[in-house]
């Protein structure tokens, strides 16, 4: 019977391409555990640790915040779940993309337009077009809170 | 006349569960009253930011997002029963 690969943390962490400190804090975060511990009290992990931790790399490249690899990582222990579950929580994490894509085009449309009302990089500081529009917007954001 | 666009994706469980309920509810009040649409949100994406739908299932009412989670059937009656009252 073969003895199965155990791996230190520093291993672990050459193997995934994981920070040792990331998969410190992904435990402290229940995301994983290790298989056993040696007697001197050093983390040693299995190959089903080394599977998790790129199933959690994937899945942060995919944008999901580590709470939400939690709920993917219980979905895909659960029996009582299937697919569709997976294919749920991926639509809405889609749909919060769409909406900072969105947050980010209008920031970016709005730099633009700061852009576009500098036609004369030569002009001192205090004539600065940007800086002016950024603070009028800021007195007007501010004469709008003390109408609230 | 009311337009009511359910947000939700093909094959998605919960959803099947929201439209029974307001099939139900559009019924009962009228369908010369109501309008409605499943909004499928994998193709219409653009359209569901633009409404501020975060989760799906979803529900807007006249181009407002009203639930943004799964309501309970006297929730959605009461919200077609405003909107009702307000086209009169």
């Amino acid at each position: 019977m073969n003895t199965p690969t155990l791996h230190t943390i520093g291993k672990l962490a050459l193997v995934t391409d994981v920070t040792s400190d990331a998969i410190r804090y992904y435990e402290k975060e229940g995301l994983l555990a290790p298989t056993t511990k040696t007697g001197a009290g050093y983390r040693l992990y299995n190959e089903d640790a080394v599977r998790r931790l790129r199933f959690i790399k994937q899945a942060q490249h995919c944008g999901f915040s580590l709470s939400e690899i939690r709920e993917l990582l219980t979905l895909k222990n659960s029996d009582a779940a299937c697919c569709k579950d997976v294919r749920s929580v991926a639509i809405d994490k889609k749909l919060q993309l769409a909406h900072k894509i969105k947050a980010l085009q209008i920031m970016s449309q709005a730099l633009t337009e700061l852009i576009a009302s500098c036609n004369d990089e030569a002009k001192p500081l205090d004539e600065c077009p940007i800086l002016a529009a950024l603070e009028t917007s800021m007195a007007k954001q501010k004469k709008g809170t003390a109408h609230d | 006349m009311i337009k009511v666009e359910v947000f939700s994706s093909p094959g998605c469980g919960k959803c099947t569960q929201a439209k029974n309920v307001l099939k139900a509810i559009a019924e009962e009040i009228g369908q010369d009253k109501i309008t409605w649409r499943d909004v499928n949100i994998l193709e219409e994406m653009d359209y569901a930011v633009e409404l501020g739908v975060m989760s799906s299932p979803a529900i807007a009412i006249n181009g407002k997002l009203i639930f943004s989670s799964l309501p309970s059937a006297a929730k959605l009656r009461a919200a077609l029963d405003k909107q009702l009252a307000q086209t009169r």
